[in-house]
Order: C-alpha cells, then structure tokens, then sequence
C-alpha cells in the first residue's frame, strides 16, 4: 500500500490551510511580484549585486572524498558555491496572519531542502546558504504565507506578534520597519534588523480581513476560527497531551 | 508588615480601545477627556517605542520612525514615545463616567473601545518605590511613571469650571 500523507487532522478551514501550506505538491498561490534586488535589500546580508562571499570553495573544486552521504544527497546550488550560511525571520501576527511560526517551520521543512529552522512562540528565523535563502525567501514573500500588515520580516526587536494591531491595521513594530504610505502600500524603510534602507521596498497591500479570515492557519477565537469548532483537532491534540504525559511510563494507546 | 493604601477610594476605570492609538489620536482623546471636570490622573498604558534600536546588530543606532511625537494636552505639552493601547483616568467620583463614556463613543468611530472600572493604578509604593522616591514619597506619583524611567509625570492645570453647565450622575455605563 501506498503512503498518502495527511499533513495534519481537523476539518475546519484552518486546517485546510495549514495542510495546503505544508503540501509540496500544492502550487501556493503568489500573490504579488518582488524583485530579487528588493529581497537583497530587506535581508540586508549584501548589498544588491556585491558578490555571495563564501566559506569554502566550490564543492566540485574539493578533493574526491569517500562518504556515501555525498553520493545520496545532492547539494544545494549555495552548498554547491560554498555560500556563507545567513538567515530571515519572521513575526507572524496573531490576528488571522497567514502563516504562523510552527506552521512556518513545517511548510519549510516539506518544501525546502537544506535548511536549519528554529520556531519560537511568536517568531521562527530560518538558517540556509546565502543562495538558497533569496531564493525561498521570494517564495515566503511573493506567496499567499504572507501579509504585509500581519506578517514581518524582523531579524532581531520582535515584538509584536501578540499585541493589538495599529490603528492602520500594521502588526506592532517597535522599530518600525515598514510603514503603511499614503497610497495602502506598505513599504519597508529599513532592512530586517532595522539599518535605514537607501530607499523603500514596496511589499504591497495588505490583504483585506476577510480573504485573511478564510486563509489562516491559526485559530483565534474572537477574530477567526474558533479551535472549539474543530473537535477533529482537539481530538488529536488530546492524544498527543495525554502520550506525552505518559511517556516515562511506556505509553500504549488503549485499545477502543 | 502593615501597607497605606493609597487613594483606593477613589475610582478608577481603563479605556481600552481595540486597535493601538497613535500619537496624534490620543492627543485627540485626551483633549476631549481634559474637558471634564473631575478626573484626577490620567495614565497612558502602552508599547515603548525605544530612541535607539536595542537588540541585534543594530543596536546602538537612532531608531527613526515617524511615531515618536510630542503631544500637546491641554497647554501642557509632553513627549510620549509610544503606541497608546490603554488609558486608565482616577475620577473624583464615578458620576462622570457616563459623560467619558458619551465622548468616548462620540471619538472611536473607526475601530471600538471597551471600558473597565477596577484598580489599575498602583496603589501601594513597592520596594522599588521607596528606592527611588524614598519615605516619604507623594501618593500621587506612586504608580504613575516606570520607577527605572528618568522623567516624571506631567501636571496638566485645570481651568476654572464656573461657566461648566451641572455634570449629572452617570455611573451604568461600564462593561467588564
């Protein structure tokens, strides 16, 4: 028999969602165009055009080793430079933003190869060759797992993630990113760990609160999707609960 | 160890608004509310927006944004660097709380707000308190500013309230 993944349980939107998200096979829907020299420029590790500095040389100019793990695993094309090993995090609101931190990680984890994710309550950062990161970042980006508003790119002062939204519906920023302009476009002025940018990065406009409403993967009980809607998922959740909690003593399932 | 409760007998309620309040809209608010005869402390509870960046490789550097703002309420002004997420007033009574309920309904018309009595400012000086104020420390100030921060609250005067028409009672109008 062949293995179909299920990704995760629950029937209610949210869940739908979250296995939409972590499905490789799904295309994600893109839902604006950011230029590659823009996506430079937020993550603020080199200046657009500078060259990808490098911690060791290319592997094909490497002396031939014997290690079958070589032979399994084809490189990334920035372990194949040599790239240095660089990083983007992201704070995701708690208001209906489109993707959340554990979430996030495990999209990544189906989606991308090579990576080193860490996931924190309100934010997960995202280690990878220089290369490759550009690259999944214009996917996290330019795809519906973002929302200008709700969903930041903060290397460090995260903050946010919790508190009520600003008037103009932006996610708390202690140091103030990107800000909402005149014409609904939400720019960034300053990279992900806050040095002034040369000049703005348009990311868009945010996407209304009922398209956001029906594309989140968290559940929240006064803005979106109550988790009590979804007695699938609380099912679960209490299996994984209750064999946690008995796992020092050899945890069986009992029979039904 | 016996503690003086202080000003506990006075009211107090918290307006909470659902969306963070920018500088320039709480100075609106509070123009209004300053209107009202009656409120003793006003105390603006909310996120810091910090002068310089404080964690991470930049840190150090300014922290430019256009949020930092000096407000001007009443004709005191005063600098407040931060977004505005509650406001919690001592009244001398709380027969004018239907009056800062009728203005508040009457200025959040973008987004709403919720109001709360209890007790939310501080009414009893901690060790850090008496630390930084000592003894003899004012019962008004307890409470009203971070301890570690190195500015002080800032005094609004009242005008004289003789022309003022009668404030009636109005205390049914609280949620929470």
């Amino acid at each position: 028999m062949k293995y179909t993944p299920q990704y995760g349980p629950g029937t209610s939107v949210v869940a739908e969602n979250r296995r939409r998200q972590m499905d490789p096979s799904v295309e994600l829907t893109k839902m604006r165009k950011i230029p590659d020299e823009d996506i430079v420029l937020i993550l603020g590790h080199r200046a657009p055009g500078e060259a990808y500095k490098s911690v060791h040389p290319p592997i094909d100019e490497l002396p031939e080793v014997d290690c079958p793990m070589r032979r399994l695993v084809k490189p990334t094309e920035g372990a194949m430079h040599g790239d240095r090993v660089r990083y983007v995090q992201f704070a995701d609101s708690m208001f209906n933003a489109p993707c959340q931190p554990y979430q996030r990680t495990y999209s990544e984890m189906y989606r991308f190869r090579g990576i080193d994710p860490g996931t924190l309550s309100g934010r997960q950062i995202v280690e990878c060759r220089e290369r490759d990161l550009e690259k999944y970042c214009s996917t996290l980006i330019e795809t519906e797992m973002f929302d200008p508003a709700r969903v930041s790119l903060r290397g460090a002062t995260v903050h946010g993630h919790s508190l009520r939204l600003s008037e103009d519906g932006m996610q708390f920023d202690a140091i103030q990113r990107c800000i909402m302009g005149e014409d609904g476009r939400v720019k960034y002025v300053k990279d992900q760990i806050g040095v002034p940018l040369d000049r703005q990065v348009d990311v868009g406009k945010p996407l209304d609160d009922d398209w956001l409403k029906t594309h989140t993967t968290i559940f929240h009980s006064l803005m979106g999707t109550p988790l009590r809607e979804d007695p699938e998922y609380i099912e679960y959740l209490q299996r994984i609960h209750t064999l946690r909690t008995k796992y020092g003593f050899m945890p069986k399932e009992e029979k039904r | 160890m016996s503690q003086t409760v202080i000003s506990s007998h006075y009211p107090q309620i918290r307006i909470c608004s659902i969306r963070m309040m920018k500088p320039e809209t709480c100075e609106g608010l509070l123009n209004k509310l300053v209107e009202i005869p009656g409120i003793r402390r006003i105390l603006l509870h909310g996120q810091n927006i910090p002068k310089v960046i404080p964690y991470g490789p930049a840190r150090g550097i300014e922290n430019v944004t256009d949020i930092k703002r000096r407000i001007t309420v009443g004709s005191t002004s005063c600098d407040i660097r931060m977004l505005v997420g509650d406001i919690i007033l001592e009244l001398e009574d709380d027969c004018i709380i239907g009056v800062i309920k009728r203005v508040c309904d009457d200025f959040f018309v973008k987004f709403g707000f919720v109001m709360q009595e209890g007790t939310f400012i501080k009414p009893t000086p901690t060790m850090v308190d008496y630390a930084r104020y000592g003894p003899k420390a004012d019962p008004d100030i307890i409470g009203m500013t971070d301890p570690r921060s190195k500015e002080g609250p800032v005094m609004i005067k009242s005008r004289e309230h003789g022309n003022n028409p009668e404030i009636r009672c109005e205390n049914d109008a609280l949620e929470g």
